[in-house]
């Protein structure tokens, strides 16, 4: 009685078991469907073959629901069928735009109070205007047209990647034909005028990278582009020498000396050093070339956006979810429209670096300006600055601590992206490592792996000591003093290219080891790493086998049929009933769209599998994170060194593991689940580490106070109150699990995953890349705003933040 | 302070009205503010019809509690916020009609403004901070940084020019955030709530500090408070304001002596007259006294009345009050001393 | 400083594009040739050997690293020249649908015939671990052999990815009525398989795998199962049971369409080019045997058989 009274006190909880016995209840009424369900795509396959029927009549459907019987449109969604909607690019359609829009924005100008300044207050409805009129015009007027008088074929939502994929063909080949001439076939050829912008900005942007690129290893293409190849032919002693790496490596010291002092530069310097004695010399500087263009690239976008969302709140608005997805969404999905719309190359490699690194820069840039007192702003005013001074000397800079951890995240994201950037055309230390794996030399894979590490390491903190520097205004400098590091470099130049220039003289096979030490010429610790990588698979295979079989057996197996065997309304129930309970009706409905359109996807099956996978790694990611996290926060060394191995395994290349994986766990869920705890328990354990240790120190004296132990003061103080924080680090677990799941499609899944990367060959590459992509990025979103919204509503609880 | 110059500031009917739908309604109302309309929509008024002028060298305080208004009104005259309706002159100037630019360049030239919660940058040093108005303006480095160091020297912080704010304390960013203001040599100096995130003890020292330099620097101010005790102490004039509307402006004598309203009656209920009042506002007629019948002693008519209390009690004959020219204006009883020492209620229990 | 390189780079683009106008040539356009490098070693070394051929030829060569799946569309696009190694059964799919597409043209097959099959590796034939092999008959007897924890109690009939044959492989277990002893499973990639196969190693265990020849696995050795044989339309997508065994592959070279046009005599040599399955291995021990770099390995084989690739450029 007494345990009823106290469920009564707590209604969530009360609706919670409410909502679990629904659940499965509905699990249990799959009846004569289960066998077809738990086998992924049979259910389809049945439906296809006119086994089975998609959906049943309303009397029937209620029949068999009073049998305890699910109808089946109730256990798979059926297909959506609607009439075609080709999209039209017809003059006529661009006519009923513009008239549409012209109307709209017409009306809204004769209703609007504040006619004068209309268009500055308004936008967003010449923004919402042109968005209804082109769908008007593209879209609904031609599908309405074809309803009424022309052949209605019916199309499904399972066409929209075709629909997409014609979009942006149509866009790149077909659409507003230019001629250009082509002197190398000596004719004119029509090129679209969308694919003569990409290429050309391709072209900047390549130009770009090779600049840096060139100064750094040599070359000729930044010749060239000044030039051209015919006259690079007939001048052959045109080549631009590389910077001798001793050079190079001297400069990181001076810079790093320059900028923050000994510690510095000798980290810097030693990395230099080490890169270069490693034999990695060019792939490390190919790969620098690329993120020292798109890092500040990706800085700079970053902040514009997110000034422009400080600034105007509908931005802000419009911005946000398309952040989410860029967020959310697997890298392999935008690979080919990458390729697509920019070509391959270090530009596309750049270009999908910018698109990955970008978003935490637009957060950070918003949050920091926020955050910023509205009297330093006021003092900005006051002092006379104009709207630019103000943005640059005021906001900007009192927002830098934040935007720093911005640049920081921008770096560590391009680092990461190296790899996969290497799927498109980035030379350097990813694709070298790619090819380390597929010859499984993981030994070298680790050594290319540490270098890309260490790279991010002091890109991180030279940019930081850059940032925190401080100007002297009296000290009255002579010429020396104040050019003393130009100076410097000067000479180091001039010594590093004479030593080089002996260096020609004094090595026998042909290399010069003062100019650049080639790839396979360098030291290597691939035999001691090689080593320890199979003294691990021959101690540990065995008694590995048998933990992974029964895990597979007892855990796994049964666990994705039990996701498989759900019918859609009880994935919807519960979902959506986790979504009312914390949310109310708004949450229920958020999460239930973004359900939906992976549910309408022909992909469902695929989805529950990636869930499934998703559910496991989190959960146990989760409990090693809040353990580690937990046990480290009590001792200061060990949080410091635990958040050290987090930034770590965040940059570090997860490829490099995936192989050894296979060879201890074989190709099956459990290699990917592996990777995926290794991944996504960093974000669990940083969390952790963070709530515990930002608890206000008031509440843990006061927990002191009044006799509580450790242990006690951990369950009843500490884990309370860091909760709705860890909530927020299981969030970040769920993402990056997600994202590990599609990667391990690499190592072979039939989930989600693996038709992402199916679509790098797919004839609709562009649109089921993107449609997947969705599908992976819905889960998050609808996963994030759960937890979200709880985390939020906590934390007000509590009055923390 | 005569009336026929001009003032510095000088507001009429102004009014500062937030909510989402204030334009609907005053249109409604065909341009027409009714503030009691106003608020059934749901608007907040913050400021209700404010006028009131500030002249040259005057330094008038704005006093009242949290949500009065008063930071408001300092922002509507800095324009740091829209004005709903009304009019603001600067100088003759009705700054609501400038343009950015020129506001932009009234704010560089005219005004200087100090926060309550300093508001200085906090990835400048001190003399950076101090310097960035000066830059701000166009002025060289060399030229910011040689004006930055005089300012340090007048809020005396010499030593700690590479400091950054955050290493300085409450009372020391203050200090910058007064030089920051006075940088470009402003005419006038608005100050909101600028000692209030202070201890007692500092704040008491900076008001002191504050008096000093307003000795030196004649400024126009307006200087907003929610102390009362700040006010009395600091102000020529005081302006005490409630939900958004100006309750009385007077001199501190006259809203202690004669609060206008109920509300200002009970700030000065509890307000130590002697420690206010000068003598001039409680001496009376001379009379058909002659010399004979003074003292001796003599108080200058701007005292306040506690300094010279003890004095003039142990005296036995009244006392002179003489003004600044040594001419006799009036005399001081002892009762009345009495009087405002003990209040009228002690004394008749006694 | 931003904007002056900013500046600099729209400049250098408008230029390059001004300078594109120039004169036409008869001869090889100056420009310089794109090779896509792709994650496994034969198909990198060929590529700097191709390149050296052109080289020789006074052609500027230029890589640039590819998937192996998506730089069809690149080639298409003009973005990269070629692409030296299209195996029939991985990327015949991806080869035909950008030729579909437009822009991509066949340049001709190289001699070596290539196999692209399920088969086993060596030890399993010598310890005779599933009596009969390579005859796929064979298989029907011994699925316990080729089980794995996550393979239900049937065989693991390990797969490359789905995007290489599509449904190729559970058609073909099926038609040939073993579909109840065996379930595919697809790999994630070519590293996972050799990962795997690895691991097999190391245990001496059974494992049946989608692999192919020439390949590096070929100096350990690997029978390749002996299914009934191919024939035109036995496959389901050509309208057959899928009863059989895949053909004797081809190894094609695919080229951007106007490749012919502005490199006439390298286009030549290029279509000329055929390599066979002994020189492909040649120079995947090279690297794989020998660690020797791609670059090396390449120059080594172009120095050691000059009479194999001379006659190309003739």
């Amino acid at each position: 009685m007494n345990y009823i009274d106290s469920l009564k006190q707590r209604p969530k909880l009360l609706q919670f078991v409410a909502l679990l016995i629904v659940f499965f209840l509905l699990m249990q009424m799959t009846g004569d469907y289960h066998s077809l369900i738990v086998e992924r795509d049979s259910f389809a396959k049945a439906v296809a073959s006119g086994e089975i029927e998609a959906s049943v009549g309303f009397t029937e459907a209620l029949g068999m629901l009073a049998s305890g019987q699910l109808p089946p449109q109730l256990i798979r969604i059926p297909e959506l069928s609607f009439y075609n909607l080709s999209a039209s690019l017809s003059s006529t359609s661009l006519l009923i735009v513009l008239a549409v829009f012209a109307g709209m924005s017409y009306y809204s100008h004769q209703t609007s109070i504040s006619k004068g300044s209309w268009v500055s207050k308004q936008y967003r409805h010449l923004f919402t205007n042109s968005l209804t009129a082109l769908l008007t015009g593209l879209l609904i007027m031609p599908t309405l047209f074809n309803w009424l008088f022309g052949a209605a074929t019916m199309t499904t939502f399972w066409e929209i990647p075709r629909l997409i994929n014609e979009l942006a063909e149509n866009l790149m080949y077909n659409w507003f034909p230019v001629e250009i001439y082509d002197p190398e076939i000596e004719d004119y050829e029509d090129s679209a005028l969308i694919k003569e912008l990409t290429r050309s900005f391709s072209r900047s942007l390549l130009f770009l990278i090779e600049l840096v690129r060139e100064i750094l290893v040599g070359g000729v293409k930044t010749i060239v582009a000044f030039t051209s190849w015919d006259w690079l032919e007939e001048n052959k002693w045109a080549y631009w020498p590389a910077l001798p790496w001793t050079v190079v490596a001297s400069g990181t010291f001076l810079l790093g000396y320059k900028l923050k002092g000994l510690g510095l530069s000798l980290f810097a310097g030693l990395t230099t050093i080490y890169i270069a004695a490693f034999g990695q010399w060019e792939p490390a500087m190919e790969t620098l070339s690329l993120v020292l263009i798109a890092a500040p690239v990706s800085v700079i976008l970053g902040m514009l956006w997110g000034v422009l969302a400080f600034k105007s709140t509908k931005i802000e608005k419009t911005l946000m979810p398309l952040l989410n997805i860029a967020q959310t969404m697997p890298h392999f999905s935008y690979l080919v429209p990458v390729v697509v719309f920019f070509g391959i190359g270090d530009h596309a490699g750049a270009i999908a670096t910018v698109i990955f690194a970008t978003p935490p820069m637009i957060r950070l840039t918003l949050l920091g300006l926020k955050k910023v007192s509205p009297e330093v702003i006021e003092a900005g005013m006051m002092n006379g600055c104009n709207s630019r001074q103000l943005l640059f000397k005021v906001l900007v800079p009192t927002a830098r601590r934040d935007m720093l951890l911005g640049v920081n995240q921008v770096i560590m994201q391009c680092l990461a992206m190296s790899v996969i950037a290497s799927y498109i055309g980035a030379k350097g230390l990813g694709f070298n490592l790619l090819l380390a794996l597929n010859q499984l030399r993981i030994g070298q894979a680790l050594e290319l792996g540490v270098c890309i590490v260490l790279i991010a390491v002091v890109l991180d903190k030279l940019s930081l000591a850059w940032a925190d520097r401080q100007m002297d205004y009296f000290s009255n400098l002579n010429f020396y003093e104040r050019y003393r590091y130009s100076i410097l470099f000067a000479a180091v130049l001039l010594l590093g290219s004479l030593l080089a220039y002996i260096g020609s003289f004094l090595f026998q096979d042909g290399i010069n080891y003062f100019y650049l030490i080639p790839h396979n010429k360098g030291m290597t610790t691939e035999p001691f790493w090689q080593a320890g990588v199979d003294w691990i698979i021959d101690s540990w295979f065995y008694s590995l086998k048998s933990f992974n079989e029964v895990l597979i057996i007892n855990i796994l197996i049964p666990m994705k049929t039990a996701y498989l065997s759900m019918p859609v309304i009880a994935t919807f129930t519960l979902f959506m009933g986790v979504g009312y309970i914390v949310g109310g009706a708004r949450s229920a409905i958020i999460v239930g769209a973004f359900l939906l359109f992976i549910a309408l996807t022909q992909w469902w099956d695929r989805a529950l599998i990636t869930m499934y996978m998703v559910t496991f790694g989190v959960i146990v990611s989760v409990i090693i994170g809040t353990l580690v996290g937990t046990i480290c926060v009590q001792n200061k060394a060990a949080t410091n060194f635990i958040l050290l191995v987090c930034d770590t395994f965040q940059t570090f290349p997860s490829f490099i593991y995936l192989i050894p994986v296979i060879m201890l766990f074989g190709i099956t869920d459990t290699s990917v689940l592996i990777a995926v705890i290794i991944y996504a328990t960093i974000p669990a354990t940083r969390y952790t580490v963070e709530g515990l240790r930002n608890i206000p120190p008031s509440l843990i004296e006061a927990g002191l106070m009044s006799g509580a132990n450790r242990i006690q003061r951990l369950i009843n103080i500490e884990f309370p109150l860091a909760f709705p924080h860890i909530m927020l680090g299981i969030n970040q677990t769920v993402i990056f699990a997600l994202f590990m799941v599609i990667i391990g499609a690499m190592i072979g899944t039939d989930d989600l995953g693996q038709f992402i990367l199916k679509a790098l060959s797919d004839k609709q590459g562009i649109g089921n890349g993107l449609m997947l992509g969705l599908c992976v990025a819905f889960i998050g979103l609808a996963v994030d705003h759960i937890i979200n919204t709880w985390a939020k509503k906590r934390k007000q609880t509590l009055g923390i933040e | 302070m005569s009336t026929t110059q001009q003032p510095v500031i000088k507001c009429s009917s102004l009014y500062k009205i937030f909510g989402d739908n204030t334009q609907q309604v005053i249109q409604k109302n065909d341009g027409k503010i009714d503030v009691t309309e106003l608020r059934e929509a749901g608007c907040v008024v913050g400021v209700n019809d404010a006028s009131f002028e500030v002249y040259e060298g005057e330094m008038l305080v704005v006093m009242g509690l949290s949500g009065s208004g008063k930071s408001t009104l300092l922002r509507c005259i800095s324009r740091l916020t829209d004005t709903t309706a009304g009019e603001i002159f600067i100088n003759g100037d009705n700054i609501l009609e400038m343009s950015a630019k020129e506001l932009i360049e009234l704010r560089r030239n005219k005004m200087g403004m100090v926060f309550q919660s300093f508001a200085l940058l906090p990835h400048k040093t001190v003399l950076e901070n101090i310097s960035f108005p000066l830059q701000i303006k166009g002025h060289s480095t060399k030229d910011a940084m040689q004006r930055a160091m005089d300012m340090i020297k007048l809020v005396d912080l010499t030593g700690r020019e590479n400091y950054y704010p955050r290493q300085l304390s409450g009372g020391q960013q203050q200090r910058v955030g007064i030089a920051r203001s006075l940088a470009v040599e402003p005419d006038i100096w608005f100050l909101d709530e600028p000692f209030s995130a202070l201890d007692p003890l500092i704040r008491k020292e900076m008001q002191d500090e504050f008096l000093r330099l307003q000795a030196a620097l004649h400024k126009t101010i307006l200087f907003v408070t929610h102390d009362f005790d700040e006010a009395l102490r600091l102000a020529d004039r005081i302006a005490i304001m409630k939900d958004g509307v100006i309750e009385q402006i007077d001199t501190p004598a006259n809203i202690v002596l004669n609060p206008a309203t109920e509300y200002v009656r009970k700030f000065t209920a509890d307000v130590p007259r002697e420690k206010v009042l000068k003598i001039e506002s409680v001496m009376e007629e001379i009379g058909n006294l002659t010399e004979a019948d003074l003292s001796d002693f003599q108080v200058p008519c701007d005292a306040i009345i506690e300094t010279v209390a003890e004095k003039v009690l142990s005296e036995s004959k009244p006392v002179a009050v003489v003004d600044q020219q040594n001419n006799i204006v009036g005399v001081l009883n002892c009762h009345t001393v009495i009087h405002m020492l003990f209040g009228e209620n002690q004394v008749a229990n006694a | 400083m931003k904007n002056k390189i900013i500046k600099a780079g729209l400049l250098a683009a408008g230029l390059s594009l001004s300078f594109l106008t120039g004169q036409a040539q008869a001869a090889d356009s100056s420009k310089p040739i794109v090779i896509p490098t792709h994650n496994w070693s034969s198909q990198v070394v060929m590529a700097y050997v191709i390149g050296g051929i052109f080289e020789s030829m006074g052609n500027n060569v230029e890589y640039v690293p590819a998937d192996s799946q998506a730089v069809y569309e690149a080639i298409r696009n003009g973005d990269v020249t070629i692409s030296h190694e299209v195996w029939q059964s991985s990327f015949g799919k991806s080869f035909y649908n950008a030729m579909a597409k437009g822009g991509v043209i066949d340049a001709g097959t190289h001699e070596a015939a290539t196999l692209e099959e399920m088969g086993v590796p060596q030890w399993v034939i010598d310890q005779n671990l599933c009596p009969g092999l390579p005859n796929w008959e064979a298989l029907k007897n011994c699925s316990d052999v080729f089980a794995t924890a996550d393979s239900g109690g049937k065989g693991r009939w390990l797969e490359g990815p789905q995007s290489w044959h599509g449904n190729l492989m559970p058609d073909r277990i099926k038609a040939l009525g073993i579909d109840d002893q065996y379930v595919v499973k697809f790999a994630g990639g070519a590293d996972a398989i050799w990962a795997d196969l690895a691991a097999a190693k190391k245990e001496g265990r059974g494992v049946i795998t989608f692999n192919w020849t020439p390949n590096f696995t070929d100096a350990d050795g690997f029978a390749f199962i002996e299914f009934p044989p191919y024939y035109d339309g036995c496959r389901i997508v050509d309208g057959g049971d899928g009863a059989c065994g895949s053909p004797k592959g081809w190894l094609k070279k695919a080229a951007n369409y106007k490749f012919p046009k502005t490199h006439p005599a390298a286009y030549t040599a290029y279509s000329k080019l055929s390599f066979s399955t002994r020189n492909i291995g040649q120079m995947a021990a090279l690297v794989d045997v020998d660690k020797m770099s791609h670059e090396d390995a390449a120059k080594k084989w172009l120095a050691d058989n000059e009479s194999v690739w001379m006659p190309f450029t003739k």
